[in-house]
C-alpha cells in the first residue's frame, strides 16, 4: 500500500502535466494542421509538393512583414496564404507546364523558400508583431478541463477546428471534390469525362498552397509573434509525413497532428518537471517523432490510400 | 425496321475523312453514315484504320481533311469534350475508370448537375439507368472489386448517363468471357432499340455477323465495302474482302462464337494434320506467301475464328509438302540423339525430364483469385499454352515461375532444380528465358539504348569478374538486331524509339541468345502487326526444338496455332490440360474459359500434363 | 497548350543542353539581382560583385577547390542514389555523422602509430556515414518508408547528435567558453596542398611561397580522394556489371527486377556508398580545415550536393564542373555577404533558383515543341502497338 501510494504520488505530476500539454498541443499543432491539410488537398489532386517547408517559410515571412507594417493580423494572414500560394503556383508552373519532376521541384522550392525567407527576413529578426489574440467561446470554454484547452484560443485555432470538416465536405460531398480526387487517381478518366484534370490539379495546388501559407502565417502571428531565422524548423516536412500517416484523409490528419503535437508537448512538460532529458535530445524530438509517424504509417503497407496518380505528370495539351 | 430506318437521315455522317501520321495513311477519304437505332460494325484488320477513324469521331484526333455532319450540320470536334457534348461517346479497350471510387462516382463524374453530392441519390440514379438498359452492376461497389465485364458496363453507363446518342465500342469483347460478351450483345441490342446509334469495332467475324445491322469493311484506311444485314455475304466472303486477298474459307454451318466453338464442323477434327486439308480447298489455297510471313493473314486476325485457326494448321502442314510428323528443322538431330521420336505434331513421346514442372502450387493473392492446386509440366520440344481470360491467375503463375513471387505451397522446379534455388543461381546460358507481357514496363528500359536493353538479361554472358565487355555486347546486339530484323537497325538508338513489334523482336532475340532450355512467353504477340506476329511465332517454333515453352495467352488462335498442349485457366485453377489433338476438349475450350466446366478433379500428381495418346 | 504539343525526344541532346544550362544560370542571376534590389542594394552591381568575388581572383581558386572537395564527394554519392531513383537528400546528415565517426576514432585511439591514424579515421568516417545512410535505405526497402522524409529527418537528427556531443562529453575543457572539440593530433590532420610553413622552413623564398599560396589557398589533399572517387565511380558505371545493373535498375526498376537484378540490394549498396562518400567528405573538411570538431562543420554542403547531383545527372565530368561552379557561387556569395551585409541564406536562395530554372529548362531538353496538327518530324511513333 505504502509503496503504491508513493508510486501514484510520483506519477501524479506527470498525469497533471497532460492538461497543459494538451493546451500546448493545440497551439503547436495548429500550424502543422493547416500545412498538413493543405498538402493533403494538393496530393489528393495528384500533385506531390515537397516544398511545404519553403512555402511555410515564405508564408510566415509575408504574414509577419505585412502584419508588422499594417498592424492587421488578418491582412497578414491573407498575405501569408497568398505568398505561399504564389510559391505553389511556381511549383505548378514547373511541374504542370514545364514537365519538371515533382520531387525535384518540391525540393528546389524548399531550398529556395527557406533561403529567400531567411534572406529577406534578416532585418526583422527579433522584431515583434501584433498577432492574434485569444478569446474564449462562451459556454464551451466553461467545460471543465477541456474547455480551457480547446475554447480559449485565438480565431485561427477555431478556424482549424472547422477546416477538417470543410475539407471533408469539399472532397467528399461536392462536385468539385469528386473531380479533384478523380484527377489524383486517374486524370485520363477525368479528361474522358469532359473535365480538365489540368485545371483540377491547378486548383488543388493553389488551394493547398494557400492553406500551407495559413499554417506559416499562424506560426509567425500567433505561435511565435516574432520573426526568427528558420522559423518553420522542419514543420513543413512533418506535415508531409503526417499526410502519409493520415492516409490522405482529413479526419485522420487531425488525429495525427494532435497526437504528434501532444506527445511532443507532453515530453517538454515532463522535462520541465525536472526529468533529466538532455536538451539536444528534446531538440531532436520532433524529427524522431516524424520518423516514428512515418514508420507507423508504412507498417500498413506501402502508400496505402495514396492517390493512384500521385507524383506523375501528364502531358499538356492533347 | 431496318429497311426504312436506313433510308432516313443519318444521325452522323463522316464525309471524306482523311488522317495521316507522318507517312502512314491511317484514313483516306472515308465516308460513312451512322443511323440511330442501328448497330453498325466496322470490320477490319489491325491497322486498317478503324480506331483512328473512331478517334476522329470521338474528338481525340483531328482529321487532316473531311468533315463530320451531325444531323446534317457540319461540326468540328476540337477535343473529346466537344464530341461528348454532341452526344458521341466511346467505350475504349482500356477502361478509364477510377479504381478506388464507387460505380456511381465514376458514372456521374462530370455529369453531376448540382454542386453538392448526395451519394445515396447518385446510387439510385445510376441503378435506375442500369436497369433501363439491362446493365446489371452494383452502384455502390468500388471499381477495383469488379470484374472486367462489370467495369465495361460502368463505362457504358457513363456514356448513357450523359445521354450519348452514339456509342462506339472499340473491340469490346476482347476482355470478356463468352458469357459476358453475350450479355453485352443483349444490352447493345436494348440500347439500339431505345434509339441509340451504335458503332461496333471488331475483327471477329462471328460476332459481327451476330450483332450488327450493317457492316462496313475498312482496309488500309479506306472503306472498301458496306452491307446491310439483309444482304451480308457469307463469312468467307467477308473475310476475303476484309483481308483483300482471294482466300476462301469453309465457314461452319453457323458462325460459332469465337470462344465457344461448340459447333465447329466435324470435318476438321481429324487428328492427322496432314490429312486435315479440307477437301475442295486445295485448289484455292494461294501458293505459300514468301517468308517471313507464310501465313500472315491469320496473324492479322488472330481471333478470326476457330475454323480459321485449325485451317491454318492444316495449311501449314500442306505447305511443307509433308506431314509435320517429320519436322525439317535443324535442331532435329538433337532430338533424335536424346531418343525422342516425333509422332505427329506435338506428339512427343519424350523420355526427357520436364524442363518445367509445377505440382500442387497454391498462392493466395489479395483482391484476386490467386492460384489453387496448379500442376503442369513442360518438356523439351513442347509448347504448352495456358489459355484463359486475363486475370484468372496467369500473371501470378508466371511470376512464380520467374521468381518474382513466392508460392504459398507446392513444388516448382525448373530444369530439375527448385525455383528459388534456380533463380538465386541462374546459369547464364541454357536457363530460363522470359518474354513478359508488358514489354515496355517489365522487359525494357525505354530510356536506355538497344545494347543496354539487350544486356538486361544477358549481362552475365558479357561479363567476367564483374567487368562488362561492352565491345562484344555491341557486336552481338548488332547481330541480333539484323538477324531479327529489328528496325531501326541502330544499336545506339533508345528503346523508346522502337515500335512495339520491333521491341518485341529485340526481346525475343535477347531471350533466345542465351539458348534457354525453358521459355515463358506471356502474350508474346499482343498488339503486334501481322509480320511481327508471324516472326515471333516462327521464333518460338524454332525455339521449341531445343527447349520447352510455356505460352500464356488470351488469344485462342495463338494457342491453337502454336501449342502442343493446351491448359485452360479459370479463377486460379487449371480447368483441364489436353493435347491439341483432343478435338472433344478443344471444342469445349470456350466453356472452360468461362468457368462453365469445373476443374478436373482427378489428381494431377507427378504426371502433370500427361499426353493422352488419343491424338494419333 | 493550345495549338502546341510536346514530343518526347528519342535522342538526348548534347549542345542544346549547354544552352539550356547557360540560360537557366543567366535567369537565376537576374532573379538574384532582383532580390538584391528588393533589399535596397544595387542588384546588377551585387551580382557582378558576386561573380567577380567567386571567380575573378587568383585567390578564389584555392577557396573554390576547398569548397569543391566536400561538395564533389557528396554529390557523387547522391547522384548514384538519384540514378537508382532513390531520393537521398541526407548527404548533410551522413556528412555530419561521418565527421563524428572520424572524430570518435581520433579521440579514442590516441596511442595508434601515426601511419595508421589517418586511414583508420577515414575508414571510421566512411563506415559511420555509410551506416547512417544504410539506415534510411533499410527503412525504405524493408518497410517502404519514404526516403525523402526519412533522410531529411536523419539530417536534423545527425546535427542534433553533433550538438549533443559537442556541448557534452566531447567538449574541450581547454577551449574557454567555446563549444568545440580538442585539436587533433598532427597525424590525424590532412595537410594543405601548399603548406607555406613547410616550404618556408625548407628554404623557399617568401615571395614564391605566397605566389603558390595564392593558387592553392587552404585547399588540401582531400582533392586526391575526389580524383580517386571520381575515377572509381567512372569505372563502376562504365565498365562494371554492378554499374550496368545500377543504370538499368534506375532506368526501370520493374524491368530490372524481372531480369533478376536485386533492386533492394542495389539500393542499400548505393546508399551505403553515398553515406561513405559523404562521411569521408565531412571528416576531411573537419580534419584539414578546422583541425578539430566544431559546430560550424555543418555548412549545407550536403544540400548543395543534391543540387549538383540533380543538375549533372551522374555524368562525372559534369558533376565536377557543376561542383566548381556552385562552389564558386558559394564563395562569391560569402564575399557579398560581407560587402553588402546580407544574410548567408542568400546562397541557398541562389541554389534553389538555379535548381528551379534548370528544372523548368529541362523541358527543352526532353521534349521537342511543335505546332499541333502538323505531322511530327520523328515518325518513329507511327502505327505502333495498337496503332490503327
Amino acid at each position: 500500500m505504502e509503496v503504491e501510494k508513493t508510486f501514484i504520488e510520483l506519477l501524479l505530476p506527470y498525469i497533471l502535466a497532460l492538461a497543459p500539454a494538451l493546451a500546448a498541443a493545440v497551439s503547436t499543432g495548429t500550424p502543422i494542421l493547416f500545412a498538413t491539410l493543405g498538402e493533403l488537398v494538393t496530393e489528393r489532386g495528384g500533385v506531390l509538393n515537397l516544398g511545404v517547408e519553403g512555402m511555410m517559410m515564405v508564408g510566415s515571412l509575408a504574414a509577419f512583414v505585412i502584419c508588422y507594417h499594417t498592424g492587421s493580423p488578418w491582412f497578414g494572414l491573407l498575405c501569408g496564404g497568398a505568398a505561399a500560394m504564389a510559391m505553389s503556383a511556381l511549383h505548378g508552373l514547373v511541374c504542370m507546364v514545364f514537365q519538371g519532376s515533382q520531387v525535384v521541384s518540391g525540393l528546389a522550392l524548399t531550398i529556395f523558400g527557406v533561403g529567400v525567407a531567411n534572406y529577406l527576413g534578416t532585418p526583422y529578426i527579433q522584431q515583434k508583431a501584433e498577432g492574434f489574440t485569444t478569446f474564449s467561446i462562451p459556454l464551451l470554454s466553461s467545460i471543465p478541463l477541456l474547455g480551457r484547452v480547446f475554447f480559449q484560443q485565438d480565431a485561427m485555432v477555431y478556424l482549424s477546428y472547422l477546416l477538417p470538416f470543410l475539407l471533408w465536405f469539399l472532397l467528399r460531398r461536392t462536385r468539385f471534390g469528386l473531380a479533384l480526387r478523380a484527377s489524383g487517381e486517374n486524370p485520363e478518366a477525368v479528361r474522358a469525362a469532359g473535365i480538365s484534370p489540368f485545371k483540377m490539379r491547378w486548383a488543388s495546388i493553389l488551394l493547398g498552397g494557400f492553406l500551407v501559407g495559413l499554417g506559416g502565417a499562424y506560426l509567425a502571428l500567433a505561435f511565435m509573434r516574432m520573426w526568427a531565422d528558420n522559423l518553420v524548423a522542419g514543420r513543413g516536412w512533418i506535415a508531409v509525413a503526417l499526410v502519409i500517416f493520415a492516409f490522405w484523409r482529413p479526419g485522420r490528419a487531425v488525429l495525427g497532428v494532435y497526437l504528434f503535437a501532444g506527445v511532443t508537448a507532453y515530453l517538454f512538460r515532463v522535462q520541465a518537471l525536472g526529468v533529466p532529458i538532455p536538451s539536444s535530445i528534446m531538440a531532436m524530438l520532433p524529427y524522431v517523432m516524424t520518423l516514428l509517424v512515418l514508420f507507423v504509417s508504412s507498417l500498413r503497407g506501402k502508400g496505402s490510400g495514396a492517390p493512384a496518380d500521385l507524383g506523375n505528370n501528364f502531358k499538356v495539351g492533347d | 425496321m431496318s429497311a426504312d430506318a436506313c433510308k432516313g437521315k443519318p444521325l452522323i455522317r463522316l464525309e471524306g475523312i482523311s488522317k495521316h501520321f507522318g507517312k502512314v495513311r491511317a484514313n483516306h477519304d472515308i465516308t460513312l453514315d451512322i443511323r440511330a437505332g442501328r448497330i453498325k460494325a466496322l470490320l477490319g484488320e489491325n491497322g486498317a484504320g478503324k480506331s483512328t477513324l473512331m478517334s476522329v469521331l470521338a474528338g481525340r484526333l483531328q482529321p487532316d481533311a473531311g468533315r463530320i455532319l451531325l444531323g446534317g450540320n457540319p461540326v468540328f470536334f476540337r477535343s473529346p469534350r466537344d464530341a461528348h457534348q454532341a452526344g458521341i461517346g466511346m467505350v475504349y479497350q482500356h477502361f478509364m475508370l477510377i479504381d478506388s471510387m464507387s460505380v456511381a462516382d465514376n458514372v456521374l463524374l462530370g455529369q453531376e448537375k448540382s454542386l453538392t453530392l448526395n451519394p445515396r441519390d447518385m446510387q439510385r440514379r445510376v441503378a435506375e439507368l442500369a436497369r433501363r438498359y439491362g446493365l446489371d452492376v452494383d452502384p455502390a461497389a468500388k471499381i477495383g472489386t469488379l470484374s472486367m465485364g462489370e467495369r465495361q458496363r460502368v463505362e457504358i453507363l457513363k456514356l448513357l448517363c450523359r445521354e450519348s446518342r452514339l456509342l462506339i465500342f472499340d473491340e469490346p469483347t476482347a476482355v470478356l468471357t463468352p458469357g459476358e460478351a453475350r450479355r453485352l450483345f443483349v444490352s447493345m441490342r436494348s440500347m439500339a432499340e431505345q434509339g441509340k446509334a451504335i458503332v461496333f469495332i471488331s475483327h471477329k467475324l462471328p460476332e459481327v455477323l451476330e450483332i450488327s445491322d450493317e457492316i462496313s469493311i475498312l482496309r488500309r484506311g479506306e472503306v472498301v465495302d458496306g452491307f446491310e444485314r439483309a444482304n451480308v455475304p457469307g463469312e468467307a466472303e467477308l473475310a476475303r474482302r476484309m483481308l483483300g486477298r482471294d482466300l476462301s474459307l469453309n465457314s461452319g454451318p453457323e458462325a460459332a462464337h469465337v470462344a465457344a466453338p461448340a459447333n465447329a464442323p466435324a470435318s476438321i477434327s481429324r487428328a492427322d494434320p496432314a490429312e486435315a486439308v479440307l477437301p475442295g480447298l486445295e485448289e484455292e489455297i494461294p501458293p505459300p506467301v514468301p517468308e517471313p510471313r507464310p501465313m500472315g493473314w491469320l496473324g492479322t486476325d488472330r481471333q478470326l475464328s476457330l475454323e480459321a485457326a485449325i485451317y491454318n494448321r492444316s495449311q501449314r502442314a500442306g505447305e511443307n509438302g509433308q506431314p509435320e510428323a517429320e519436322p525439317a528443322v535443324p535442331g532435329d538431330g538433337n532430338l533424335n540423339i536424346e531418343g525422342v521420336k516425333r509422332r505427329g505434331r506435338g506428339k512427343l513421346v519424350a523420355e526427357t525430364e520436364p524442363v518445367l514442372a509445377l505440382a500442387g502450387v497454391n498462392c493466395r493473392v489479395p483482391d484476386s483469385a490467386g492460384l489453387t492446386d496448379i500442376a503442369l509440366s513442360v518438356a523439351k520440344g513442347q509448347i504448352l499454352a495456358i489459355l484463359g481470360v486475363a486475370g484468372n491467375g496467369q500473371k501470378e503463375l508466371v511470376e512464380i515461375i520467374c521468381g518474382l513471387r513466392r508460392a504459398d505451397s507446392g513444388r516448382v522446379s525448373i530444369l530439375g532444380r527448385d525455383v528459388r534455388e534456380f533463380h538465386a543461381n541462374q546459369p547464364s546460358r541454357g536457363g530460363l528465358g522470359y518474354i513478359p507481357e508488358d514489354r515496355r514496363g517489365s522487359a525494357a528500359c525505354p530510356d536506355l539504348n538497344l545494347v543496354d536493353n539487350f544486356l538486361l538479361t544477358t549481362r552475365k554472358l558479357f561479363s567476367r569478374w564483374g567487368i562488362m565487355d561492352y565491345k562484344r555486347a555491341r557486336q552481338v546486339t548488332r547481330r541480333v538486331i539484323s538477324e531479327h530484323n529489328v528496325q531501326p537497325d541502330d544499336s545506339k538508338v533508345l528503346a523508346r524509339a522502337l515500335s512495339g513489334g520491333n521491341l518485341q523482336k529485340l526481346i525475343v532475340g535477347r531471350e533466345l541468345v542465351r539458348n534457354p532450355r525453358c521459355i515463358v512467353a506471356e502474350n508474346p504477340t499482343q498488339g503486334l502487326d501481322v509480320a511481327a506476329t508471324e516472326e515471333v511465332w516462327q521464333r518460338l517454333r524454332v525455339a521449341r526444338e531445343t527447349s520447352g515453352v510455356l505460352l500464356v495467352t488470351g488469344d485462342l488462335n495463338e494457342g491453337l496455332t502454336l501449342a502442343d498442349y493446351l491448359a485452360v485457366m479459370y479463377r486460379g485453377r487449371i480447368v483441364d490440360i489436353f493435347s491439341i489433338h483432343n478435338q472433344a476438349k478443344v471444342e469445349q475450350i470456350g466453356l472452360m474459359m468461362a468457368g462453365a466446366i469445373a476443374a478436373r478433379q482427378d489428381a494431377y500428381g507427378g504426371q502433370g500434363c500427361a499426353p493422352d495418346p488419343a491424338g494419333d | 497548350m493550345n495549338g502546341w504539343q510536346l514530343i518526347r525526344r528519342t535522342e538526348p541532346r548534347e549542345w542544346g543542353s549547354v544552352a539550356v544550362f547557360a540560360t537557366a544560370f543567366a535567369v537565376s542571376l537576374a532573379i538574384c539581382a532582383l532580390l538584391l534590389q528588393v533589399q535596397g542594394h544595387n542588384g546588377a552591381g551585387g551580382v557582378w560583385l558576386l561573380l567577380k568575388g567567386g571567380f575573378g581572383h587568383v585567390y578564389s581558386y584555392g577557396e573554390i577547390l576547398l569548397k569543391a572537395i566536400p561538395i564533389f564527394l557528396c554529390s557523387l554519392g547522391v547522384a548514384l542514389c538519384f540514378r537508382l531513383q532513390v531520393w537521398n537528400i541526407g548527404a548533410e546528415g551522413q556528412y555530419v555523422i561521418g565527421t563524428l565517426g572520424g572524430c570518435w576514432f581520433v579521440l579514442n585511439f590516441p596511442g595508434l602509430p601515426a601511419w595508421l591514424v589517418l586511414p583508420g579515421t577515414l575508414a571510421a568516417a566512411m563506415l559511420s556515414g555509410g551506416i547512417w545512410a544504410g539506415l534510411a535505405a533499410l527503412l525504405r526497402q524493408r518497410w517502404g518508408m519514404n526516403e525523402i522524409i526519412s533522410t531529411l529527418m536523419l539530417n536534423y537528427i545527425g546535427i542534433e547528435i553533433l550538438n549533443h556531443l559537442i556541448y557534452g562529453s566531447w567538449r574541450d575543457p581547454a577551449a574557454m567558453n567555446q563549444a568545440v572539440g580538442p585539436y587533433f593530433p598532427p597525424a590525424a590532420v590532412i595537410g594543405r596542398i601548399w603548406d607555406s610553413d613547410f616550404w618556408l622552413k625548407h628554404g623557399v623564398s617568401e615571395g614564391t611561397a605566397d605566389f603558390f599560396f595564392q593558387f592553392f589557398g587552404r585547399a588540401h589533399w582531400g582533392v586526391l580522394s575526389c580524383i580517386l572517387a571520381g575515377l572509381l565511380c567512372s569505372f563502376l558505371l562504365r565498365k562494371s556489371r554492378l554499374g550496368y545493373e545500377i543504370t538499368a535498375a534506375g532506368s526501370n526498376p520493374r524491368a530490372a527486377r524481372t531480369a533478376g537484378i536485386s533492386y533492394n540490394r542495389l539500393v542499400i549498396l548505393v546508399m551505403f556508398l553515398c553515406g561513405a562518400l559523404a562521411g569521408l567528405a565531412g571528416f576531411q573538411e573537419c580534419s584539414a580545415n578546422l583541425e578539430r570538431l566544431e559546430p560550424n562543420i555543418v555548412m549545407g554542403y550536403g544540400y548543395t550536393a543534391v543540387v549538383v547531383a540533380w543538375l549533372a545527372r551522374l555524368r562525372i565530368m559534369r558533376i565536377a564542373l557543376f561542383t566548381l561552379v556552385l562552389a564558386g557561387l558559394r564563395f562569391g556569395v560569402e564575399n557579398i555577404e560581407q560587402d553588402l551585409q546580407i544574410s548567408h541564406a542568400f546562397a541557398n536562395t541562389l541554389e534553389g533558383i538555379i535548381l528551379i530554372t534548370v528544372l523548368a529548362g529541362q523541358l527543352f531538353n526532353d521534349y521537342k515543341i511543335s505546332r499541333k496538327g502538323r505531322p511530327a518530324a520523328s515518325g518513329a511513333t507511327g502505327g505502333e502497338e495498337r496503332g490503327s
